[in-house]
């Protein structure tokens, strides 16, 4: 330390690295660093012995659970939409050369007290129980103004201007039946609650074509994929971009302490007795405790198991969306399993985690329902923490604050917050418009 | 071509900032050498193709990265290392006295099955400096060091004029392809996300 940066980062979440990796490419001087004697911050995967010490407070896990470092287990369970924002940051870093990905075997929703599969092809449409037979219609003409539906041809339009019909009125005028309107919504667009319904449908519209293209684009059984190794590979993998342009990484530094002028800029951090001296911080929450403000808690359980979720077609890898309104609550419930089959366990076992945003005091019981759908469970582990966003005015004191992440099981929000960072940071926006086919074809030169 | 199948092997290199790292592996794979000290930038990992006999290995060096200067090298780095490759500055005594600790930090994070038998090779490099008079470890040390830990293969090297370079790296082959097993170790099977399959076409277009 003793030096001058232009940027020091502060926490080694996946939302941190990335931003340390854009800003290296850059060309900025980034010096990382963390508390923590391991990347991935709040958004790490933690092998057993990690796991027993963060939640039992014991430093070694059973042995009959087999070899600590056979586990990735997830503080952050998220899938990633195969064609959504972080695989295009992935592609646009070229940082898909350090990870190796699996698609996720299922998706599926609970509904009227049951686990159902949300179709992956026509042919399983047709087949669900979701929907009766003029339900299906109905719907499977909804699907077809979505899948037709171009922002820029008014043809496609059906005189419905969608940056003002709300979801609400769209849906109507297609005669969809609450329960399917709730699975859409939820499992399909993959919003957290009904807001949605009383906004304008554009939104909404464009979510469920990305739900399509993801499907299509690896045609396995649900839109999603997922690193082997667990999430945790993700921050280091953007870490190493990073380091490869010129970031400088020092993990294990207690105490980062943010210094600033006397006109309230930031001027530097200090660890350890050294101050680095910078122009801006980017940081996550924990770093900056009175620049942010608390916006709700989150609720998780974490299970390791020996068997696939049931009613899942004994799946390796799933999620299941417990849509708010099927429960009685606010917002949605988010059941992820994953597995040895990702590498995230020895063999034969599985992990899965209920997460929901936290609505009572009572944050554990209001798991319970996707508690229920897990089957025996050999250890169970809950993860109560409180979330927040950043009140600081970045142009006055130039410290950049990521929020925490939700308790969604995709990552739409963890990107949108990378990239409106990065603009704030940088004055840039960042261009995501990667042609996917182009980075086919040009694999294939 | 060899019928055979073609062996992939991620070799890891490790050391003290400053030995030479960076420079072994661009001598072996790029036949470059360069004299302006920076601590590593760019340097990410290379391949290159290996032939002994009638096999041929793809050798996949991963570098550090410069993440080792302050020991933050993260668990996905050492995932999967079929070897271990120990670099020290023959002309530094820290450097040489640190490969204990950079061994213990690999079979701590790479977590080996076989951690006795795991293959680490130890190059002594920068031999040309001062024609050889700022030398302050000794090989009759190194050798005596390698031979306690498991007798792990030891070379001198100058990676500036390219001295042992290619012995070191084909004995580095075939140790790593020792440690690879014999039976197919669980592979999941991926996808490749950064190329990806055409969209399925929506609709036709008559």
């Amino acid at each position: 330390m003793d030096e001058e940066y232009e940027v020091i980062v502060l926490g080694t979440g996946l939302k941190e690295c990335i931003l340390s990796g854009l800003l290296s490419v850059d060309g900025l001087k980034v010096l990382h660093m963390d508390r923590n004697d391991y990347y991935g911050g709040e958004s790490t995967s933690l092998n057993l012995n990690q796991l027993w010490k963060k939640f039992r407070g014991e430093e070694k896990a059973p042995a009959h659970l087999g070899s600590s470092r056979d586990y990735n287990v997830d503080m952050m369970p998220k899938f990633m939409m195969a064609n959504g924002k972080l695989v295009r940051v992935l592609i646009h870093t070229d940082v898909t050369k350090y990870l190796s990905f699996k698609a996720v075997d299922g998706s599926y929703v609970f509904v009227q007290g049951k686990v159902q599969k949300v179709p992956a092809t026509p042919m399983e449409a047709l087949k669900s129980p979701l929907m009766g037979i003029f339900e299906k219609r109905r719907a499977g003409k909804f699907f077809s103004y979505v899948q037709e539906y171009d922002e820029k041809d008014p043809k496609t339009h059906d005189g419905m201007d969608l940056r003002r019909v709300t979801t609400k009125d769209l849906i109507a005028k297609f005669g969809l039946k609450e329960d399917t309107i709730d699975f859409i919504g939820h499992a399909v667009a993959l919003h957290c609650n009904d807001n949605h319904l009383h906004q304008p449908a554009y939104d909404t519209v464009m979510r469920m074509k990305l739900y399509a293209e993801s499907l299509a684009r690896f045609q396995g059984g649900s839109p999603y994929i997922y690193p082997l190794y667990g999430l945790g590979e993700l921050p280091q993998a953007f870490a190493r971009l990073s380091a490869v342009y010129g970031g400088t990484y020092m993990l294990n530094k207690p105490e980062c302490k943010v210094e600033f002028d006397e006109e309230g800029k930031v001027s530097g951090v200090t660890s350890e007795g050294e101050t680095a001296k910078c122009k801006k911080v980017v940081c996550d929450p924990s770093y900056l405790t009175n620049k942010v403000r608390k916006i709700g808690r989150v609720a998780r359980a974490i299970a390791i198991m020996s068997h696939p979720i049931p009613n899942t077609n004994d799946s390796q890898s799933v999620q299941v969306i417990l849509p708010q309104k099927q429960l009685g609550r606010k917002s949605d419930m988010y059941v992820f399993c994953c597995s040895y089959s990702h590498n995230v366990a020895p063999k034969g076992k599985f992990i899965a985690f209920v997460s929901t945003d936290a609505e009572t005091d009572n944050p554990q019981t209001e798991l319970q329902p996707g508690i229920d759908l897990l089957g025996p469970v050999d250890e169970l582990f809950f993860d109560i923490y409180d979330r927040y966003e950043p009140v600081n005015e970045p142009t006055l004191d130039n410290c950049f604050i990521s929020t925490s992440y939700d308790a969604t099981t995709h990552f739409d929000t963890t990107v949108v917050d990378v990239l409106n960072m990065y603009k704030l940071i940088t004055g840039k926006e960042l261009d995501l418009s990667v042609d996917l086919n182009a980075a086919s074809a040009a694999e294939e030169e | 071509m060899s019928s055979r199948r073609r062996v992939l092997l991620k070799v890891i290199i490790l050391g003290d900032s400053g030995v030479g790292k960076t420079s072994l592996m661009n001598q072996f794979v790029n036949r470059k050498f360069s004299n302006q000290y920076k601590a590593t930038i760019g340097a990410d990992f290379l391949t290159k193709e290996v032939q002994i006999d009638d096999r041929i290995f793809t050798l996949q060096i991963w570098d550090t990265a410069g993440q080792e200067r302050f020991q933050s090298l993260g668990v996905a780095f050492y995932r999967g290392a079929d070897c271990c490759v120990l670099v020290y500055d023959v002309n530094v005594m820290k450097s040489f006295d640190n490969l204990n600790n950079w061994r213990e930090e690999f079979l701590i994070q790479a977590s080996p099955s076989d951690p006795e038998n795991f293959p680490f090779v130890v190059l002594g490099n920068k031999t040309d400096v001062d024609g050889g008079k700022s030398r302050v470890v000794s090989e009759k040390k190194a050798k005596a060091w390698c031979a306690s830990k498991g007798n792990i293969p030891y070379f001198e090297t100058s990676a500036k004029e390219g001295f042992n370079v290619d012995a070191a790296f084909e004995c580095i082959t075939k140790n790593a392809f020792k440690n690879e097993p014999e039976e197919e170790p669980y592979l999941p099977d991926t996808i490749d996300v950064a190329g990806g399959q055409q969209q399925r076409s929506t609709g036709c277009e008559c």
